[in-house]
């Protein structure tokens, strides 16, 4: 990701050049097992999700309802997932916040990193106020707080009746119900400006005033060196941030109070999933979205590492 | 071979087997569950039920003197509002982790007992139904089994400000002989009279409990017999094409105005004072007249004289049921006996949860009674002195009926689907959902 200077360490290339390549150094054997050690719980906490993972496999081919033993039902749940208006609404759902809410965070990040670069005073209590909202973002209070905001005699319509504008009924009108969760999720802008700001620490100074003495703008600065230099950054942050976003089930959750309403206009994907598998008690057809969504975010994960080969530049 | 210098690596080893044994030991106490028996003694029961605090508390004091006349039993309870209560119920029994009893909605009753998950209460010789109407019983058995036992009969009603209708100079129709025309135009009277500042309806359109009245009243039931969808889609064109004209003439609020703030009296509209009347559970309307500044009157729901019969039933609040997975069943099925049958504990929760069935414990708490409480006891006694049409348990699917009720509501609501079309896709959903 980072401009480094590799830093030779100095015994194992020399062990190497010693022709010791066949036989590892005890030492290093030794720092191996260690590492293994450490590593040890991380495995052991693995049995919890890959025992699932391949457990809900399974199930994705069953029709389950948690009381009694699933039974093998083959395709079917597939089959009846193309038919379900539901599922469709709930991909579009998620498909809207995702690349509405994901392109304008990113680049909200982007500009608010680039202004704390110039180096303010007091730098490290502008990042720690704008990295606060990530934190808290996802978290069920602030959330409801955010209902509570565009509700009906909420702060925005307030503010907005300052001005002599009648707001609409953010939270009930299913037309501006997921307009409120982009926003929620555009504030949460924090975690991915804090790894572009470090990210721009890295870009070397000397480009910019080479650039300078040679007359170019500021923007073309910015296009020229800032943005191809960051741009294994950017591309970082664009995986992150839609595997993330795709994902989201507590925005929705508590903001329609778990129905997806007004009129599944909230109804996220896997709030959906949820739904089916909870409170329908339709566990094996819960497992099948399960794993198309697996199979969503990995096509665009892939298309996304394609792409990444014609715009991001890595210096070594 | 020089011997390698020994103490780096079993440090290292040390160290890292520490922190292994320390997660797994962290691990498991986390996992530690309350299991519930100690040595030939003491029974912890698991009790859940949905509500607000006040309920909880008069509960509480019930179940001490429960706790008093059977020692070697303790009761835990929870309870959440009426929503997450029904999410987490479902993820419990689905944990393997289910309560002891537990008060089941009469709309999940089938989902629950079809799969096996509830204990047949006719098999406890520790629950008395002698005292217990059979048309009471009735609510809660499937295929002659008994899996819950109606913890209250109530029904619903109409309370209407009647301190700011005065003020606004509107008078409230008589309810015995009140059509639904002329409850839209009390409640467009208000909303003009008040300036629009109160509006006269603000009854949940959402709620199933209203369209099953009015479909009885025109001679259709709800949910049938034989565990079908037997309202016409006609009904709920009309029911939703009420609340659409209601809205044009202002009777009602606009779109968007009710958000979800949850169940309990004092968060209602009611109570803000922005609405003049709601329909509530009757069994509420204490709740509701202390929550409202003013005076709160109860009235019968319209159409119950202009329609083709008597809309009303009286209906299990909602009803007890004992786990069938529960490690303590007989335990379970005293705290029932003792729920249904004990006029000392009914003294404590009164009518919270309705009607005692038992009719004797009825008689009993009746003294007892505040002014607000009698009020809905006497409308449940003059409801029930002519003859109601029958009522049959809720199917399996009723939920998802409730829900597509809700959603559609909320187009309708917003103008985005017409009232037929929103009726067409009721009645396919819903018989999609019931006949599956």
């Amino acid at each position: 990701m980072s401009v480094l200077i590799k830093q030779p360490s100095g015994a194992a290339p020399a062990a190497a050049a010693a022709g010791g390549k066949q036989r590892i150094r005890p030492s290093r054997r030794r720092k191996q097992r260690s590492g293994y050690l450490f590593l040890l719980p991380w495995f052991l906490g693995m049995l919890f999700t890959v025992i699932p993972f391949f457990a809900s496999l399974y199930l994705a081919f069953t029709d389950y309802n948690l009381f009694t033993e699933p039974n093998f039902v083959g395709l079917a749940n597939f089959q009846a997932m193309f038919e379900d208006p539901r599922l469709i609404q709930s991909l579009k759902v998620t498909f809207i916040y995702t690349f509405v809410s994901v392109p304008i965070s990113l680049a909200v990040a982007l500009l608010v990193a680039l202004v704390l670069n110039r180096g303010l005073q007091g730098l490290s209590i502008y990042r720690s106020v704008y990295y606060l909202p990530s934190l808290l973002g996802g978290s069920v209070a602030i959330v409801m707080l955010w209902r509570y905001i565009f509700g009906n005699d909420g702060i925005v319509n307030g503010f907005l009746g300052l001005f002599g504008i009648q707001g609409p009924a953010w939270v009930t009108d299913p037309q501006f119900s997921l307009s409120t969760l982009i926003v929620l999720n555009v504030w949460t802008f924090g975690s991915p400006m804090v790894i572009f700001l470090a990210g721009l620490r890295q870009v070397p100074g000397m480009y910019y005033e080479a650039a300078s003495i040679d007359g170019a703008s500021k923007w073309r600065q910015f296009r020229s060196i800032t943005l191809p230099l960051i741009s294994p950054i950017i591309f970082f942050n664009l995986i992150m941030q839609l595997i993330g976003s795709f994902q989201t089930f507590t925005q929705g959750y508590v903001m329609s109070g778990g129905t997806g309403g007004p009129a599944d206009s909230t109804l996220f994907y896997n709030l959906y999933l949820y739904q089916k598998g909870f409170t329908e008690f339709e566990m094996g057809y819960a497992s099948a979205m399960a794993w198309l969504l697996l199979m969503i975010i990995a096509i665009f994960t892939a298309i996304n590492f394609i792409a990444s080969k014609f715009w991001v530049f890595y210096d070594n | 071979m020089k011997k390698t210098a020994s103490t780096p690596i079993p440090r290292r080893l040390v160290l890292g087997a520490a922190v292994v044994a320390a997660g797994l030991a962290l691990s498991a106490c986390g996992g530690g569950g309350a299991t519930s028996s100690g040595s030939g003694g003491n029974v912890e029961l698991n009790f859940v039920f949905w509500g607000d605090a006040n309920r909880a508390k008069m509960t509480e004091a019930a179940l001490r003197i429960f706790e008093k006349k059977n020692p070697g039993i303790t009761v835990k309870t929870e309870y959440q509002d009426s929503a997450p209560y029904a999410d987490k119920l479902a993820t419990r029994f689905a944990g393997g982790n289910p309560p002891d009893v537990l008060a089941m909605a009469n709309r999940s009753l089938l989902e629950y007992a079809q799969r096996g998950t509830l204990a047949d209460l006719k098999s406890f010789p520790e629950l008395n139904l002698d005292k217990v109407p059979e048309t009471t019983l009735s609510r809660g058995e499937v295929d002659g089994k008994l899996y819950g036992l109606a913890t209250g009969v109530t029904t619903i009603g109409m309370v209407v400000n009647k301190t700011i209708t005065d003020q606004a100079g509107v008078t409230i129709p008589d309810d015995k002989t009140w059509s639904w025309e002329d409850y839209a135009k009390f409640a467009t009277e208000v909303t003009q009279k008040t300036g629009g500042k109160v509006y006269g309806a603000g009854y949940d359109v959402a709620t199933e409990t209203g369209p099953i009245i009015l479909a009885r009243q025109r001679g259709e039931d709800f949910y049938t017999k034989d565990n079908k969808l037997g309202v016409s889609e006609k009904t709920i064109e009309d029911w939703f094409q009420y609340s659409v004209d209601l809205r044009k003439s202002g009777g009602y609020p606009p779109a968007g105005f009710f958000e979800q703030i949850g169940g309990s009296p004092a968060q209602s509209y009611l109570a803000k004072g922005t609405v003049a009347s709601q329909i509530i559970p009757i069994n509420n309307f204490r709740g509701y007249n202390e929550a409202v500044e003013g005076e709160v009157v109860l009235l019968r729901i319209p159409g119950e004289t202009t329609g083709e019969r008597r809309g009303y039933s009286a209906d299990p609040t909602m009803l007890w049921s004992i786990a069938a997975k529960s490690k303590h069943p007989k335990e379970a099925a005293k705290l029932v006996d003792f729920l249904t049958n004990d006029a000392e504990g009914a003294a404590e929760v009164l009518t919270q949860r309705g009607v005692p069935i038992n009719p004797e414990v009825a008689d009993a708490i009746t003294p007892k009674l505040s002014a607000d409480d009698k009020t809905f006891v006497d409308m449940m006694a003059s409801i029930q002195e002519d003859d109601l049409p029958p009522a049959y348990v809720y199917p399996k699917g009723a939920s998802v009926v409730a829900d597509t009720l809700k959603q559609l509501t909320t187009e309708v609501e917003f103008g985005r689907v017409s009232p037929a079309d929103a009726a067409k896709t009721f009645m396919e959903k819903s018989n999609a959902a019931i006949n599956k």
